[in-house]
C-alpha cells in the first residue's frame, strides 16, 4: 500500500519535472479532432518545430462545436492574459459569432494574423446540363428551388455562396434549395445525380473530377486553381469571390511584448520552406496577413458576414 | 393483471405514474419548444421545427400510455434479484460520487475529485477503508490525468486551485 | 488472377517484422481505447496523425486499420461483463452478453464476441479484397430517400423486438429521439431546444449518453440493490469457455453478422452501429430459443460482434476506392493519407499498389493477431471481475469521468451524466430497455436530415419516399415487420379457437 504511493509520488514528481521544463505554446482548437482547424493548429505548430523557429513545442485542447464559438467562449475564458495562448480561427467563427449571437467575440482576443487560404468550387454531376458558371446563374434565375445545390452546414460559406450567387442571378434569395451535407456523402450525392449541382473546397472534388464523375464548372478565387480546368466566377463576369481562410489569435489581455514575439515567429516561419510544404501538402493558399492589416479585415468580413447572414435568411 | 395481485406488499403499492407524467411533460416542454423555432422561409421541404413537433406529439401520447398503464397496474418497478431490499444510503452514496465532480472538478482539477468520487462509490458499496479507498482512488485519478494529458486528451489542470 | 498476386504482393509488405511490430501496436492500442468509454479509434488516430511525420506511409496505416479493427474488438469486453459498452457498435452486444455473464457464461461471451468478429473480419477483408469497386458503387445509388428508408427499418426491427413492453420501449426511443433534436439545426442553422445554454449548440454528445445510461446507470442501480447484500450473488467470476452448443448457435450470426455488417458499412452515411441493430433484431426473429432474449442468448453476442467487424471493413471500401470517408474514423484515415500527399482513389491502385495491398493484407493479419491477442485476454478479463466489486464500480465512475470530462472539460457534461445517470437508474428499476434511446439518439438526427434532404431535392414530393426500387422495398420490410408479429399472433389464436370449437361441436 506505502509502496504503491511512494510510487506514484515518484510518477507524479518525475513528469511533473519533465512538462516545467520547456515553455511551450498552448493551442486551442475550436473543433474536433481531424477537421480543418485541427489540421491548420497542429499543421502550423509542426511546421514551428520542424523549422526550428519555436521549438518549445505546444499542448492542444480540442473543444469543437458551434462553429467554433465554445471553443471561443472557453479561450476567452480560461486564457485571459496568458502569452503563450494561442486559439485558431477563421470565416467559420466569424460567422458562428453572428448567428449564434455570442456573447464573446473575436475582439475579445488579440488578434494575431490571417495564414491560409481555400477557395470554394462549384461542381455538377458529369452528364449535367450546366456546363458553365452562366448556366449555372441561368439555372438559379429560371428556378431557384428546382436547382438543388449541396453544400456543408448551413450559414458557412458555402450557404452564402449560394446566396450571394442568387442574388447575382437577380432570383430570390429565399427560394434557394441549399441542402446541408457533412463528409464525402456531398460527392457520393453528386456523383449519383441525387443533387443537382454542389458548392465544396475545391480540393475536395479535384479527385473525383478527375476520375471523370463529376465536372467542375467554377471556382470561388481571384485566379484559376492549379490542375482544376475551370474558370474562377471573377473572369466569367460574375462578381462573386469567397475563401475559408483560417489564423490565429492570442488570448485576450496577451502583453504588447508577447504579441511583437510571436508575430516575429509567424513572420520568420512564413519563409520557411517547412511551412511551404506544409502549404502544398495541405492544399492551401497563402493568405498570410499579419497584424493591423488583419485587425482591419476582421471588421470588414464581420460587416459583410452580418449582410450575407441576413440575405440568406439566416440572421432575423 | 393478475400478477399485480401476487405481488407483495411493496410493490404493489408502486404504481409509478409519475413517469408517464414526467415524459408527458417533457412532450409538452418539446412541443412549446418548436413553436419558438422560427420557421424559415427560404428552405422547401420539412422545416426544422417539425421533427420537433413529432417527437413532442410521441412523448405526450407515450406519457399518457403509460399513466394509463401504471394505473391500470400493469406496470411497476422490477426486481428481478429482489432477495436484497434495495438500500436508499447505498444509492445516495454512489449518487453523491457521481454528482461531486460538479462541486469540485473546476476547483480540485481532476486527480483529487476521482479520489473524492471513488471513495464515495467504493463507500456506497459497502466498503469503510477510507484511507486506502481514497489513495488508490487518487493514485487512479492520478495516473489517468498523466495519462491521457500525453495522449493529448486533456482534462484539465492538475490542481485548478493553484493555477 | 489479378488480385491474386497482387496480394501476394501485399502480403509481403504486410508479414515485414516491421510492419507486424507496427500492426501490433495498432491492435494492442485498439483494443485497449475500445475498452474505454468515449475514445473511440477516431480521436485515437487523429492524436496519431504526427506520426505519419516519422514512420513510412505502409508501416502507418497497417498500425491505424489495427486500430480501426481493435476497438471493435475491444468495445465488446465492458459491454459484456460491466454492461459499460465502450462505442456505439458495441450497445447491441451488451445486451444479451452482460445477460451471459451474470449467468457465469462470460468467458463464451467474450470468446463468442472475438471469434465473430475474427470471422467477419476476416469475410469483410475478403469481400474488400475482391468486391471492392463493385460495392463502391453502392454509393452512387443510395440517395437521400434510401438512407431514410433503412433507418426507419432499422427503428422499426429495433422497436419491436426490445423489451417486454412496446410502450415502453418506444418511450425510450422516443427519449433519444428528443435528446437528438437538441442542438444547431444542420440544414437551417436554427437552434432548437437549448434552453439558452451555449455548451447544448452542439448538441448533447453520444459518449455522454452512452456513459451515463450504461456505466452510471448501472453503478447507482448496483449500489441500491445489492450493495448491502453478499457479494456472493455476483457470479461473473470464472466462467466456461464455449460449448459444442455455443459453437452451433454462433457460427450463423457470425455469417449473417457478416453478410449485413460489409455492405452497410460500406455506404457513406452507413456506419457500424445500424448493422448491429439489424443483426440483432434478425437474431431474434430466427433464433431456436426467443425465450432466452433478454436472458443471455449468445446469437444476441455472435450476431452483432460480426456485424460490427464487417462494417469497419466495409468502411474501407468507399475510402480506398472513391477517396469517399463515410465516418469519422475515415475520414481522419483520409487526413493522414492527405499527411503523406497520398489521395485515395482508384488512381492510387495504379500509382501506390505496394502501399494499398499491403494495407489490405495487413487486414489479414490484423485480425489473426488480435484473435490470438483477444482470446487468451478472455480468462484475463474474465479474472478482472475478481477485484471487489466496491474498485470495480469506483473504478467504472472514475472512468466515466475520464470519458465525460475528457471530452470537451465542459461542467455542463458533468450535470448531464448526473441527469442521465440518475434517468438509466431509473429506467434499469422501471424495465424501460436502454438501447433504444441510443438507437434514437443516433439515428434520429440522420434520419431527419435524409428525409428533408428527400423532401428538398424532390420540392416537397413526399412519393419520393416510395421512389426507388431500394427505398420501397425497405419501407415494405419495414411494415412487414411491424405488422406480421401480430398478425401472426391472431392467426394462431384464432386457429386454436377454432380447433376449441371444434373441439367442442365434436
Amino acid at each position: 500500500m506505502l509502496k504503491r504511493l511512494t510510487m506514484a509520488g515518484a510518477l507524479v514528481l518525475g513528469l511533473g519535472a519533465v512538462t516545467a521544463l520547456a515553455d511551450p505554446a498552448k493551442v486551442m482548437i475550436p473543433a474536433n479532432p481531424g477537421g480543418g482547424w485541427d489540421g491548420a493548429g497542429r499543421h502550423t505548430m509542426a511546421a514551428f518545430a520542424q523549422s526550428k523557429v519555436f521549438a518549445d513545442g505546444a499542448s492542444f485542447t480540442n473543444k469543437g462545436g458551434a462553429a467554433g464559438t465554445i471553443g471561443l467562449a472557453e479561450f476567452v475564458r480560461t486564457a485571459k492574459g496568458d502569452d503563450n495562448a494561442l486559439l485558431v480561427t477563421g470565416v467559420i467563427m466569424v460567422g458562428g459569432v453572428i448567428t449564434n449571437k455570442t456573447p464573446v467575440s473575436l475582439a475579445d482576443t488579440t488578434p494575431l494574423l490571417r495564414l491560409t487560404n481555400e477557395y470554394n468550387a462549384i461542381a455538377v454531376p458529369a452528364n449535367s446540363p450546366i456546363k458553365t458558371p452562366q448556366d449555372f446563374i441561368a439555372a438559379l434565375k429560371a428556378d431557384p428551388s428546382a436547382l438543388s445545390v449541396g453544400g456543408g452546414s448551413a450559414g458557412g460559406a458555402d450557404h452564402v455562396m449560394l446566396a450571394l450567387l442568387a442574388k447575382q442571378a437577380g432570383a430570390p434569395v429565399a427560394k434557394i434549395n441549399f441542402v446541408s451535407f457533412s463528409g464525402g456523402e456531398i460527392l457520393a450525392a453528386l456523383g449519383g445525380g441525387k443533387i443537382k449541382a454542389a458548392i465544396s473546397g475545391a480540393s475536395e472534388f479535384r479527385q473525383f473530377a478527375e476520375s471523370g464523375r463529376i465536372r467542375i464548372i467554377a471556382v470561388s478565387g481571384p485566379t484559376r486553381v492549379d490542375g482544376i480546368n475551370a474558370p474562377t466566377l471573377k473572369e466569367s463576369g460574375i462578381p462573386v469571390e469567397i475563401g475559408n481562410w483560417r489564423g490565429f489569435v492570442g488570448a485576450p489581455g496577451m502583453s504588447d511584448g508577447a504579441k511583437k514575439l510571436w508575430l516575429e515567429r509567424f513572420a520568420k516561419l512564413h519563409e520557411t520552406p517547412a511551412w511551404k510544404e506544409t502549404l502544398k501538402t495541405q492544399g492551401w493558399e497563402d493568405a498570410y496577413l499579419p497584424g493591423e492589416k488583419f485587425n482591419a479585415f476582421l471588421k470588414e468580413e464581420e460587416a459583410n458576414w452580418t449582410i450575407a447572414l441576413k440575405e440568406v435568411g439566416i440572421l432575423k | 393483471m393478475p400478477i399485480a395481485e401476487e405481488a407483495p406488499p411493496r410493490e404493489r403499492r408502486s404504481k409509478p405514474w409519475w413517469l408517464g407524467l414526467a415524459l408527458a411533460v417533457m412532450g409538452a416542454l418539446w412541443l412549446n419548444g418548436a413553436r419558438g423555432i422560427a420557421s424559415t422561409t427560404n428552405y422547401i421541404g420539412l422545416g426544422p421545427a417539425a421533427i420537433v413537433l413529432a417527437v413532442g406529439l410521441g412523448l405526450v401520447v407515450l406519457g399518457v400510455l403509460l399513466i394509463l398503464q401504471a394505473l391500470r397496474g400493469d406496470f411497476r418497478a422490477v426486481d428481478d434479484e429482489a432477495e436484497a431490499p434495495p438500500s436508499r444510503a447505498a444509492f445516495l452514496l454512489a449518487l453523491a460520487g457521481v454528482a461531486i465532480p460538479l462541486l469540485t472538478m473546476r476547483w480540485l482539477g481532476f486527480p483529487l475529485t476521482a479520489m473524492l468520487a471513488f471513495a464515495l462509490v467504493t463507500h456506497g458499496f459497502g466498503s469503510r477503508r477510507t484511507a486506502l479507498d481514497l489513495a488508490i482512488g487518487f493514485v487512479l485519478g492520478t495516473i489517468a490525468w498523466f495519462g491521457f494529458s500525453r495522449l493529448g486528451i486533456s482534462l484539465g489542470g492538475f490542481l485548478p486551485l493553484l493555477g | 488472377m489479378d488480385i491474386l498476386t497482387q496480394l501476394i504482393g501485399g502480403f509481403a509488405v504486410a508479414l515485414q517484422p516491421i510492419n507486424l511490430f507496427w500492426a501490433f501496436i495498432g491492435c494492442a492500442l485498439g483494443t485497449a481505447v475500445g475498452v474505454l468509454p468515449g475514445i473511440g479509434p477516431a480521436l485515437t488516430i487523429a492524436l496519431l496523425l504526427p506520426v505519419t511525420a516519422q514512420v513510412n506511409p505502409a508501416s502507418a496505416f497497417i498500425m491505424f486499420a489495427g486500430i480501426l479493427y481493435g476497438a471493435l474488438y475491444g468495445g465488446s469486453t465492458t459491454s459484456i461483463l460491466l454492461n459499460t459498452p465502450g462505442e456505439s457498435g458495441s450497445v447491441m452486444t451488451a445486451l444479451e452478453g452482460n445477460r451471459m455473464a451474470r449467468k457465469g457464461r462470460g468467458a463464451a461471451a467474450l470468446a463468442t464476441a472475438a471469434i465473430g468478429s475474427f470471422v467477419a473480419g476476416t469475410v469483410g477483408t475478403l469481400a474488400l479484397t475482391f468486391l471492392a469497386p463493385a460495392i463502391a458503387e453502392l454509393a452512387f445509388v443510395f440517395g437521400p430517400e434510401d438512407y431514410f428508408a433503412l433507418m426507419v427499418l432499422s427503428f422499426t426491427s429495433v422497436a419491436v423486438v426490445m423489451g417486454r413492453s412496446l410502450v415502453r420501449g418506444f418511450a425510450a426511443l422516443f427519449f433519444g429521439l428528443a435528446l437528438g433534436t437538441i442542438g444547431i439545426d444542420t440544414q437551417t442553422g436554427q437552434t432548437r431546444m437549448v434552453f439558452g445554454m451555449l455548451e447544448l449548440l452542439d448538441g448533447v454528445s453520444f459518449t455522454v449518453v452512452l456513459v451515463s445510461l450504461f456505466a452510471i446507470g448501472e453503478t447507482l442501480y448496483v449500489a441500491s440493490r445489492h450493495a448491502s447484500a453478499p457479494a456472493a450473488i455476483n457470479p461473473l467470476s470464472g466462467g466456461h469457455w464455449m460449448t459444442r452448443q455455443d459453437w452451433a448457435r454462433s457460427w450463423k450470426p457470425w455469417l449473417r453478422g457478416s453478410v449485413i455488417g460489409f455492405p452497410i458499412g460500406a455506404l457513406p452515411a452507413g456506419g457500424t452501429e445500424i448493422p448491429t441493430f439489424l443483426s440483432y433484431a434478425l437474431e431474434r426473429r430466427l433464433s431456436k430459443h426467443p425465450e432466452e432474449f433478454g436472458q443471455g442468448a449468445i446469437e444476441g453476442v455472435a450476431g452483432p460482434e460480426a456485424a460490427n467487424n464487417a462494417a469497419a471493413a466495409g468502411i474501407l471500401v468507399p475510402l480506398l476506392t472513391l477517396g469517399l470517408p463515410s465516418t469519422a474514423t475515415a475520414a481522419v484515415l483520409l487526413a493522414a493519407f492527405q499527411n503523406y500527399g497520398l489521395q485515395p482513389g482508384p488512381m492510387l491502385f495504379a500509382t501506390n499498389p505496394d502501399l494499398l495491398w499491403g494495407l489490405i493484407a495487413s487486414l489479414y493479419t490484423g485480425n489473426l493477431i488480435l484473435l490470438i491477442l483477444n482470446l487468451p485476454l478472455v480468462g484475463i478479463w474474465v479474472r478482472l471481475l475478481l477485484i471487489p466489486r466496491h474498485y470495480i464500480y469506483g473504478g467504472i465512475v472514475v472512468f466515466a469521468l475520464v470519458g465525460v470530462w475528457g471530452l470537451s472539460t465542459s461542467w455542463m457534461d458533468l450535470a448531464l451524466m448526473c441527469g442521465l445517470g440518475l434517468i438509466g437508474y431509473v429506467a434499469r428499476v422501471y424495465d424501460f430497455p436502454i438501447a433504444p434511446v441510443l438507437i434514437g439518439l443516433i439515428l434520429g438526427p440522420q434520419a431527419e436530415i435524409q428525409l428533408r434532404r428527400a423532401l428538398a431535392v424532390s420540392q416537397d414530393d413526399w412519393s419520393v419516399l416510395v421512389g426507388t426500387p431500394i427505398s420501397a422495398s425497405l419501407l415494405a420490410i419495414a411494415a412487414l415487420v411491424l405488422i406480421v408479429p401480430p398478425l401472426l399472433a391472431y392467426r394462431r389464436r384464432q386457429a386454436a379457437l377454432g380447433k376449441e370449437r371444434a373441439a367442442a361441436a365434436g
